[in-house]
């Protein structure tokens, strides 16, 4: 993924108030910190914001009062129902470091016929270079038989990443589906298990 | 259907219904989701009626989460009792639902039958709700 280039202002005004006022002009609050320094307090426009954060790792460029400063996403907060953004948390990086990121995992190919694949951990914790962040890991279960387990250490990581979460956890599980019959059979064990409460 | 099996407190006071949903806002296990966009108490009946046409419609295959437990219990007067005499007897379990939290999950079936099967779970709910793709979009 390019890197983004977002022209950010610096602002002054706190408090929800502020913030409300912001977002009706079609600004994002946000704030930038990392390497000890001081937190800065910057809006950026919301449109390129959104489209840029559909896209999983996105490197910033932000262009603040004529300064050039690199950022990722640490954290983004969002508008449960409208999904609209409220305010992001951007962690300075500098080029050659290596940041530990959350990257989605993309499952690739069809299992054994028959079977169904559970994905334990949608995210994998990896250490890249801040500037070639990976966007998705992609695992191939092609072929794979009922009762096959892909660890964390199973996966194939690009070149310059390293695994931050612990290898032997369960990453994809490929499993037999449950009937219909099943399923319900287990919903009434559950419930001839429980007690009526009153 | 989903009764807790102890409690503290036979009746409790009504659980409050004023803003979102403030955690399990996303789809976290499955690719796809309900999610609620009224606030609502979603009974243990209605749980088990949806899950009940989620599951018959996608038949075999597939996997299906449920993000919410009806833990409060809502307690109701007889019919024609005078005010008074202390608060009724316990009647429902419900879970307290608030916008954005996504109820039902599921994961191992293809969109379309997928949004089906979700369309027909939201049938039975008491307040509007929307399908949603897990962020990524569906494996």
């Amino acid at each position: 993924m390019a890197e983004i280039q977002l022209v950010a202002e610096t602002r002054s005004e706190f408090g929800k108030g502020a913030a409300r006022r912001l977002r009706r002009e079609a600004k994002i609050p946000a704030v930038l910190y990392g390497h000890g320094t001081d937190p800065v307090h910057v809006s950026l426009p919301a449109h390129d914001t959104t489209l840029a954060l559909r896209h999983a790792n996105v490197l910033f460029t932000l262009d603040i009062e004529g300064t050039q400063q690199l950022a990722v996403a640490k954290d983004v907060q969002r508008d449960p129902v409208r999904q609209v953004i409220e305010h992001i948390d951007l962690l300075l990086v500098k080029k050659g470091e290596k940041i530990s990121v959350e990257v989605p995992v993309v499952v690739v190919g069809e299992s054994a016929p028959g079977t169904i694949h559970l994905v334990d951990m949608q995210h994998l914790t990896l250490a890249a270079e801040a500037t070639a962040l990976p966007q998705s890991i992609d695992v191939s279960i092609e072929g794979l038989e009922a009762g096959t387990v892909i660890t964390a250490a199973d996966v194939v990581l690009p070149a310059g990443v390293t695994l931050v979460t612990e290898e032997h956890h369960s990453v994809i599980t490929i499993a037999e589906p449950k009937g219909e019959a099943a399923a319900e059979g287990e919903a009434e064990a559950a419930e001839a298990e429980a007690p009526a409460a009153e | 259907m989903l009764i807790p099996r102890r409690l503290k407190h036979r009746k409790q006071h009504h659980p409050g219904r004023s803003g979102a949903s403030k955690g399990g806002n996303t789809v976290a296990f499955g690719d796809f989701g309900i999610q609620a966009l009224e606030p609502a108490y979603v009974t243990n009946r209605q749980i088990e009626a949806a899950r009940i046409a989620m599951t018959r419609h996608i038949k075999r295959g597939g996997k299906v989460w449920i993000n919410i437990y009806p833990d409060r219990p809502l307690t109701k007067k007889p019919a024609e009792t005078r005010m008074g005499s202390g608060k009724g007897s316990p009647e429902w379990w419900v879970a307290n639902v608030k916008p954005g939290r996504v109820l039902f999950e599921l994961a191992g079936v293809p969109e379309p039958l997928a949004r089906e099967a979700m369309r027909r779970a939201i049938h039975k709910l008491p307040m509007k709700c929307r399908f949603v793709v897990r962020e990524g979009g569906a494996i």
